[in-house]
C-alpha cells in the first residue's frame, strides 16, 4: 500500500517566518527522494490562493493520492488545506501537516538543525498520510427549542431573539421574578438612563411571548445529549419537574458582587456608614441618600477597586465599577446637593463609548479624584470627638505624593464583580470549563466569544467575565445568531474524527466514562459495554490511552498512523548516519 | 504627616477664578509645556494637585504661582481644557488675599462690590480734598496751583510741606501694610519650612534679585511668547516715569524738566499698554486675555483713566485751558489715589512686591536645595539653565 501511494509535498516558507530559519530547499531536495514522494514544491505562501491552486493543479496532473505541506500548524490551515485538496478531488482527510513553523522554525535559533528538524518532521508525515482513512463528515438533526439559564438581561435579550425568529425558548430563572443584576440598579451609566425602564420593556415583551415559557424559582436538574439534541430537567419550586427536548442551551447566570466585608481597613459592618454600592443603589432608587441616623451625608467618599485589582482578593479589574462610581457621584450630587465627593481610584477605566466624556462631566460637577497605590489602600477609621463629620478616611495620594485625610460622612465601597458561587455546578451540569477565578471559559476569547468548549453550549454576559450592559446584551444576541445559523441549517455537521470502542474487546470497566473530559462516553448496562457518542467526541485520545482492553481506536489518529509518524523519524535519522 | 483635605477651598477658589481647576486628571501636559517650568518648582500641575484637593496649607506656602507668568501655553495644550493658566493667576488672587493680614484684601478679592465702592469712596474723598486744597490755594478754583509750571508758585511753597506730609503719611500706611504682608509670604514659604533651614548668607546672595526682577521681569521675557512681556514692561515703566516725575516734584520741586518730558511719556505709555490690554480683555485675544477677574478690569480701567486724565490735564495746561487742566488734575488724582491705597496694598497691583520677592525667595530654596543634592549634581535653579 505505502509504495503505491503518490504523495505531492508542499514545502511552505511562510514569507521569511518559516524561511529565515529552515532551508526550505533542502526540505524539499530531500523530501522528493523519499518513497512514494511524486512531487515536492516549495513555495513562499503555500496558503495563498496561488498556493492552493498549484496543489489543486499537481493533484490533477500527477495523479495525487495523499498530499502533505509542511507548513504551519494544523490548527491554523489544515481546514484550508482539507478544502484545497477537496477541490481537487481528494478526500480531505488525504491531507497530513507538518508544522514546521510553531514546532520549528519559531522556536529555533540554530539554521542547520532547525532545518534538520523540518526534514525529519517532513519525512515523518510523508510516512503517515498513506495510511489515513477517508472519511465523510456526518450530520444530526438540530431542534429548534433552545434553554436560556438565568433571566438577567443576558437571558431576557437571547430570549426575545430567539423567540423574535419564531424559534420556542425554555427561561428558567433560579428567583422569583425576572431582571437579575440589572433589576437591582437605580440608573446606568454613562447616560444615565434608568435602569427600570431598560428591564421593563423586556421582561413584559418575555412573559407575553407565546413562543417563550418562563419557569421561575427553577434550577436545571440535568442535561444529557448532545449538540441539536440535549435533554434537561427542570425543578421548579422544589419539587415539580419538568423534561424538556432542546438543541442549544444558553449560559447566562451572572454574577454576585464581592463580600466586602473581608477587607477589614474599610470597616464594612464595623461602621454603620460605610455602604457598599449595591446599598447606595437602594437608597438612590428610594430617592434618598442618608445616613444610618436619617441625616444627609454632607461628606461622601467613594473608594474603588473594593475586592478587584488587588494581589489580596481577585486580580482582574471588574470593569463596571468606575463608572458606576462616577453615576454615583452624579448621583449623590444630585439627591444631596451640598455633598462634597472624593472618589478614590487605582487607575481610572473610561474606556467605553461615552465614558471618557461622562468622567470629564463628573470633574467639572466638582468630584474630587484622589488616586492610591492599589498595594496601599486606604484606610477608614471613626473620627475625632468634637469633628462635625464621622469618619476620617486617610490615603496615600500617588498624584501628590501627600498622606491626606479626607472627611467622611459615608463610604461607599464599589465592590467588584465575582463568579457565582454555584457556577462550579453550573459549569459541570453543562460541561463547560471554568478559569481559575471561576468565569466560564469561551471557546476563543478574541474570535469565538460566546461558543464554549462544549458543541451548543453557549456563554453570554457577566458569568464569563465582568461586563457591562452594552457588551452583555451584545454577546446575548451574539449566541443567538450562533443558535438561528445552526437552526437555519436544519442539521448540524459533526467532524468524523472520534473515537470508537469495538464492543467485542471492551470489557465493560468503565475507566474511559471517568476519564472523557466531554462526557462523550454511555455506558450500556445491559450490554455491560461503554459506547461513544460520536457527535460530543472530540478525539482527544484520553479513552484510547487509557483503555486497559485495547478496545477504543481513535479515527484518524490510528497507532498504525502514529508508530508510522515515528518510522518516519527514525528513518531520518538513520539516513543521516 | 497627614494634612487635612478641605473641600471647601475648591469653592473659595471660584471666587477667585479658579473655575476648571476640577476638570484636570493630571496628565501633566501643562507642566512639561511651560518653559519656566524646572526645578524643583514644576508647575502647575501640583499646585492645581493642591487646590483639587484642598490642602490649602500647602498652597499658601506654595511659591509656584509666583513664578507664573500666564503666557496661557499650558491652558492652550490642556486635553481636559482644565485652564491650568488661569488657575496658577487665581491662586495668586488667593495668596495675595492671604498674604494679607488685614482682610481687605479677600474683601475686595471676592467681593467686586466691596472694591468698586472702596474705590469710589477713597475717589471721592480725595477729590473733595484737592478740590479743596486747590480752593484754599487762593479760594479761586481757577487759580489753583496744580502742576502747571509758574503758575502762582509761592502758594505752592506756602503749602507744600502741608501736602508732603500728607503724601508721606500715605507713603508709610501702604508701604507698612506691604511689608508686613512680604513678611507674611516669607513666613509662609520660607521662614517657616523647618526643612529649609536656610542661611543668611544664602539671603544676602540673592538679594538683588528682587530689584533686577522688579525691574526686568526677565523671567517673564523667558515665555516663549515675548508680546505680553513687551505690554506689561511698557505698562510697568509708565509707572516707574510717572513715579519719578512724582518724586522730582516733592523733593526737588522740578515741575520743569521731568513733568515736561517725562510725564507725557508716561502717559502715553500707560494708556497705550492699559487700552491694549482691556481690548484684549474684552476680545478675548489669547489665552491669558479669556478670563478676567474683576480686580483685573478695575485695574486696566483705573490705569486708562489715571493715564488719560493726566494727559488730558498736560494738554490743557499747555495749550493754557487752566481751569480744565485743573478739573482734569482733580480727577487724575481721584483715580491715583485709590490706585494707590486699595489696589497697590489689597488687590491686583500687589503684585508689583510678591512677584520680586517671590523670585528672591525661590531662589533661595533652590539654592538651599540644590546644595542639599549637591552631592547628586542636581541643577536647582529657577531660572532657565543656558543649555
Amino acid at each position: 500500500m505505502t509504495t503505491e501511494c503518490k504523495i505531492g509535498v508542499y514545502v511552505c516558507s511562510c514569507g521569511t517566518n518559516i524561511g529565515k530559519m529552515v532551508d526550505c530547499d533542502a526540505v524539499t531536495g530531500y523530501t522528493k527522494n523519499l518513497p512514494g514522494v511524486a512531487v515536492c514544491k516549495s513555495y513562499k505562501y503555500m496558503c495563498s490562493n496561488p498556493g492552493q491552486e498549484m496543489i489543486v493543479k499537481d493533484i490533477q496532473r500527477y495523479g495525487l493520492d495523499r498530499v502533505v505541506v509542511a507548513a504551519c500548524s494544523p490548527r491554523m490551515h489544515e481546514p484550508t488545506f482539507r478544502a484545497a485538496i477537496s477541490h481537487g478531488g481528494l478526500n480531505p482527510y488525504y491531507l497530513e501537516m507538518a508544522n514546521i513553523r510553531e514546532q520549528c522554525s519559531w522556536v529555533h535559533d540554530d539554521h542547520q538543525q532547525a532545518t534538520d528538524k523540518a526534514k525529519a518532521l517532513t519525512c515523518a508525515a510523508v510516512k503517515r498520510v498513506p495510511f489515513h482513512e477517508p472519511f465523510d463528515m456526518q450530520s444530526v438533526p438540530m431542534n429548534s427549542a433552545s434553554l436560556v439559564i438565568g433571566g438577567g438581561v443576558a437571558g431576557l435579550t437571547a430570549a426575545l431573539e430567539l423567540a423574535d425568529a419564531n424559534q420556542p425558548v425554555y427561561l428558567v430563572e433560579k428567583d422569583g421574578k425576572l431582571g437579575g443584576n440589572l433589576a437591582r440598579i437605580d440608573l446606568t451609566s454613562p447616560y444615565l438612563d434608568s435602569a427600570k425602564d431598560l428591564l421593563a420593556e423586556r421582561i413584559c415583551r418575555v412573559t407575553k411571548n407565546p413562543k417563550i415559557t418562563v419557569m421561575l424559582n427553577s434550577e436545571v436538574e440535568s442535561i444529557s445529549g448532545y449538540v441539536g439534541n440535549f435533554k434537561a430537567q427542570i425543578k421548579s419550586n422544589g419539587e415539580a419537574v419538568t423534561d424538556i427536548e432542546i438543541g442549544s442551551i444558553i449560559v447566562c447566570t451572572g454574577f454576585r458582587e464581592f463580600d466586602a466585608s473581608k477587607v477589614g481597613e474599610y470597616g464594612y459592618g464595623r461602621f454603620p456608614n460605610v455602604v457598599t454600592s449595591f446599598d447606595l443603589e437602594k437608597m438612590l432608587k428610594e430617592g434618598r441618600v442618608v445616613m444610618k441616623d436619617g441625616k444627609t451625608p454632607k461628606y461622601v467618599t467613594i473608594i474603588n477597586c473594593v475586592g478587584s485589582r488587588s494581589g489580596k482578593y481577585n486580580r482582574y479589574c471588574s470593569r463596571v465599577c468606575c463608572m458606576t462610581a462616577l453615576k454615583y457621584a452624579n448621583g449623590i450630587k444630585s439627591a444631596a446637593p451640598d455633598a462634597f465627593i472624593t472618589n478614590l481610584y487605582t487607575d481610572m477605566n473610561a474606556f467605553g463609548k461615552g465614558c471618557e466624556d461622562f468622567y470629564r462631566r463628573s470633574a467639572e460637577r466638582d468630584t474630587i479624584f484622589m488616586m492610591f497605590d492599589k498595594h496601599a489602600p486606604p484606610t477608614v477609621s471613626a473620627a475625632g470627638k468634637g469633628e462635625h463629620f464621622n469618619m476620617l478616611v486617610k490615603v496615600n495620594e500617588i498624584l501628590s505624593g501627600e498622606e491626606v485625610e479626607i472627611p467622611a460622612d459615608m463610604v461607599v465601597l464599589m465592590v467588584g464583580m465575582e463568579a457565582r458561587e454555584d457556577s462550579m455546578n453550573v459549569a459541570r451540569l453543562v460541561n463547560i470549563s471554568r478559569d481559575k477565578d471561576g468565569w466560564f471559559i469561551e471557546s476563543h476569547p478574541k474570535l469565538d466569544p460566546v461558543a464554549t468548549s462544549t458543541d451548543g453550549v453557549f456563554i453570554a454576559g457577566a458569568c464569563a467575565s465582568p461586563k457591562d450592559i452594552p457588551d452583555t446584551v451584545a454577546q446575548a444576541r451574539a449566541t443567538t445568531a450562533r443558535i438561528l445559523a445552526k437552526i437555519c441549517q436544519g442539521e448540524i455537521w459533526v467532524e468524523p474524527v472520534y473515537a470508537e470502542i469495538n464492543e467485542d474487546l471492551c470489557s465493560g470497566c468503565r475507566v474511559c466514562n471517568e476519564l472523557c473530559p466531554y462526557s462523550a462516553i454511555d455506558y450500556d448496562p445491559v450490554k455491560k459495554r461503554s459506547a461513544i457518542i460520536s457527535v460530543m467526541c472530540k478525539s482527544c485520545g484520553g479513552c484510547v490511552a487509557g483503555c486497559p482492553s485495547g478496545a477504543i481506536k481513535a479515527r484518524h489518529f490510528t497507532d498504525k498512523q502514529i508508530f508510522e509518524q515515528i518510522e518516519g523519524v527514525l528513518e531520518w535519522a538513520s539516513s543521516r548516519a | 504627616m497627614a494634612v487635612r483635605a478641605n473641600p471647601n477651598l475648591l469653592k473659595q477658589l471660584k471666587r477667585y477664578g479658579a473655575d476648571d481647576v476640577t476638570k484636570c486628571f493630571h496628565c501633566g501636559t501643562c507642566s512639561a509645556t511651560c518653559p519656566l517650568s524646572q526645578e524643583p518648582f514644576l508647575f502647575p500641575r501640583k499646585s492645581m494637585r493642591y487646590l483639587q484637593m484642598g490642602l490649602g496649607d500647602r498652597l499658601k506656602g506654595n511659591l509656584e504661582p509666583w513664578l507664573c507668568y500666564y503666557c496661557g501655553d499650558c491652558s492652550d495644550q490642556c486635553p481636559r481644557e482644565a485652564q491650568p493658566g488661569e488657575t496658577m493667576m487665581s491662586m495668586r488672587r488667593w495668596l495675595t488675599a492671604k498674604y494679607d493680614f488685614t482682610g481687605l484684601s479677600m474683601l475686595f478679592y471676592e467681593s467686586r462690590t466691596a472694591e468698586v465702592a472702596a474705590i469710589i469712596v477713597v475717589g471721592i474723598l480725595s477729590g473733595i480734598g484737592f478740590y479743596l486744597l486747590g480752593a484754599l490755594s487762593g479760594g479761586d478754583f481757577g487759580s489753583y496751583p496744580g502742576f502747571i509750571p509758574g503758575h502762582n508758585a509761592e502758594y505752592l511753597t506756602e503749602l507744600g510741606w502741608d501736602v508732603k506730609s500728607v503724601v508721606l503719611v500715605m507713603a508709610v500706611f501702604v508701604l507698612g501694610l506691604l511689608g508686613i504682608n512680604v513678611l507674611r509670604m516669607w513666613w509662609f514659604t520660607t521662614g517657616s519650612r523647618k526643612d529649609l533651614n536656610v542661611p543668611f548668607d544664602i539671603y544676602m546672595k540673592h538679594i538683588l534679585l528682587c530689584p533686577w526682577h522688579f525691574f526686568t521681569q526677565k523671567r517673564y521675557s523667558e515665555c516663549d511668547k515675548k508680546k505680553p512681556w513687551v505690554v506689561h514692561i511698557i505698562l510697568m515703566l509708565g509707572f516707574v516715569a510717572l513715579f519719578a516725575v512724582f518724586l522730582a516734584h516733592m523733593i526737588w520741586q522740578d515741575d520743569t524738566h521731568a513733568h515736561t518730558y517725562l510725564g507725557p511719556l508716561a502717559g502715553v505709555m500707560l494708556v497705550g499698554a492699559s487700552s491694549f490690554a482691556l481690548s484684549g480683555r474684552l476680545n478675548k485675544t489669547e489665552a491669558h486675555y479669556k478670563y478676567s477677574h474683576h480686580s483685573d478690569m478695575n485695574f486696566l480701567y483705573m490705569c486708562l483713566f489715571v493715564g488719560l486724565t493726566g494727559l488730558a490735564q498736560h494738554i490743557a495746561g499747555r495749550i493754557g485751558c487752566g481751569a480744565f487742566a485743573n478739573f482734569m488734575y482733580i480727577l487724575h488724582m481721584m483715580g491715583a489715589v485709590p490706585m494707590l491705597l486699595i489696589q497697590l496694598p489689597f488687590t491686583k497691583w500687589a503684585h508689583l512686591v510678591y512677584r520680586p520677592h517671590a523670585m528672591y525667595f525661590a531662589a533661595i530654596q533652590a539654592d538651599v536645595i540644590a546644595g542639599r543634592e549637591g552631592a547628586k549634581g542636581a541643577s536647582a535653579v529657577p531660572h532657565k539653565q543656558s543649555a
